[in-house]
């Protein structure tokens, strides 16, 4: 065999694009674009005293539920966390006019990232055996605690019958999943795909566990807890939610003349291989050069990041200085922003609600505000849009996402519709 | 507590934990006919379960076919007659 032979065999076809035609999301900040775009317009925080559960006992006591309105009475028989990514899948494939996708269901596959998975169910379960002594605990506690049991509800509500499967890698479950789902659309795997995540950790043993790392804020007023990148920030707080979306290969949307709302360019991962807990500045830097490189972006066309920003000691100290040494001078021209200040730690659900947060927000001329930031800390020293929205937009932006156990993932997403280019 | 009585205390929780039609409760409609699926199943006899404080054995639930194998297997436990 010649080599001319093997060089024909193996050249490789133009990559396929990746689309955003739906996006679904549903946090502490409401159900739904509108009613997200309306709290990040407002600089407006979704934390508040827990509801949901009796937190008296716990010394952390606020978190960022998901309204009550926004989804009691839905999609009964799942955990609370499959219940809130149907809600948000339910968006995305209204949005995507997901029947006239025209896509064979083996082409069509959901990927749905989660940190804990049916926290809710297993907390239930163990409650019945631990404190109240019963032997048995519900039938359904098995499938409804699974991690794909998200993944498994949306495929089976909207027939897509291709790849499936959950993603977990902490807080960065959900950013992993969007990033796998757009290779599996790049490679040919699928032509279509649910991808997101989902999480419903306040549950009263996830939040004690949590505690007992020392890392959440427990402030009076819950509004104020978070406060990323400020030399007062406290911790994290916890919360729930979900968002999910429906990408498509370029090619098919332009078939059907559905809308692009975006496209994912650039998927960037990596790992510390370094400490379980303390996240280091070089993995994250890593994963942002590689996502970059991957979607052929030149750093200095960077015009926006969704900070991952806990607002933990750790994390955003070391986020600034690994966004300093990926881009340098541009650092701090580039608008820096913690949604979570306002949304919380949805877990491994961050990802793809920070994505779906700075995709609406930009689409409408807004960048996000990083609130709770009055004092910076002298550590944090990037443009981070502090307490109060801009008018300005972003052709490509960055989402960053650090889970524990130092995996990374870095999504680099393209705002807006990309007919043309 | 009459097997009648009985009868009427698992219909109403059946129907609480799933929404089916008037027409599908005989006692010897098929579990499937009335479209409870193998999940529902256990989740209904785990309802049923727990209001009467008994323990269907594993052999005996996974026999069930009809409501009224259902109905007899909690009589039985609760030695009711017929």
């Amino acid at each position: 065999m010649t080599l001319s032979i093997l060089n024909s065999q193996f050249s490789i076809p133009p990559r396929r694009r990746v689309a955003i035609t739906g996006i679904g999301i549903v946090s502490c900040l409401g159900n739904g674009a509108a009613e997200t775009l309306d709290a990040v317009r407002n600089a407006r925080s979704g934390i508040r005293w827990l509801e949901s559960i009796d937190a008296t006992q716990l010394s952390c006591r606020i978190g960022g539920e998901v309204p009550a309105p926004a989804h009691e009475g839905l999609h009964r028989g799942h955990d609370r966390f499959t219940r809130l990514a149907l809600i948000a899948a339910e968006e995305a494939a209204s949005q995507a006019n997901f029947s006239a996708l025209g896509i064979d269901p083996d082409r069509c596959g959901c990927l749905i990232g989660t940190g804990l998975g049916g926290c809710e169910t297993s907390d239930a379960g163990y409650k019945r055996i631990y404190k109240e002594g019963t032997t048995r605990v519900m039938p359904t506690t098995i499938p409804w605690s699974m991690y794909n049991a998200a993944a498994s509800a949306i495929s089976t509500k909207y027939g897509a019958k291709g790849v499936a499967y959950a993603v977990v890698s902490a807080c960065a479950s959900s950013a992993h999943a969007i990033g796998l789902a757009a290779l599996a659309i790049r490679s040919g795997q699928a032509d279509a795909m649910f991808a997101g995540g989902a999480d419903a950790p306040l549950t009263f043993g996830i939040i004690r566990a949590w505690e007992s790392m020392r890392v959440l804020a427990a402030d009076d007023d819950p509004a104020r807890a978070c406060r990323p990148f400020s030399a007062d920030r406290k911790g994290l707080v916890l919360s729930e939610g979900a968002a999910v979306f429906v990408l498509e290969s370029l090619e098919n949307a332009l078939r059907r003349g559905q809308p692009v709302l975006g496209e994912i360019l650039g998927v960037g991962a990596t790992s510390d291989a370094g400490h379980l807990t303390d996240p280091s500045a070089d993995g994250a830097a890593r994963a942002m050069r590689m996502a970059l490189a991957d979607g052929s972006i030149d750093p200095r066309e960077v015009g926006y990041i969704n900070a991952h920003g806990t607002a933990t000691l750790a994390n955003d100290a070391t986020e600034t200085r690994a966004i300093k040494a990926v881009f340098g001078d541009h650092a701090r021209r580039i608008p820096v922003s913690s949604t979570k200040s306002m949304h919380g730690h949805a877990m491994g659900a961050s990802g793809a609600i920070e994505i779906a947060t700075s995709l609406i927000a930009l689409s409408a001329g807004v960048i996000p505000p990083t609130i709770n930031l009055d004092r910076p800390d002298p550590e944090c020293d990037l443009d981070y849009v502090p307490n109060a929205p801009r008018a300005g937009s972003a052709q490509y932006f960055l989402s960053n996402s650090f889970g524990f156990g130092g995996m990374n993932a870095v999504v680099a997403v393209r705002a807006g519709s990309v007919l043309s280019s | 507590m009459t097997r009648s009585e009985l009868d009427a205390r698992l219909i109403a929780i059946v129907r609480k934990e799933k929404t089916i039609p008037e027409d599908k409760l005989a006692p010897e409609t098929s579990l499937a006919d009335a479209g409870i699926d193998s999940l529902d199943a256990l989740t209904i006899l785990f309802a049923i379960e727990e209001e009467f404080g008994i323990h269907i054995p594993d052999g005996r639930a996974r026999s069930m076919k009809t409501f009224a194998d259902m109905a007899d297997a909690v009589a039985a436990e609760l030695k009711i007659e017929k």
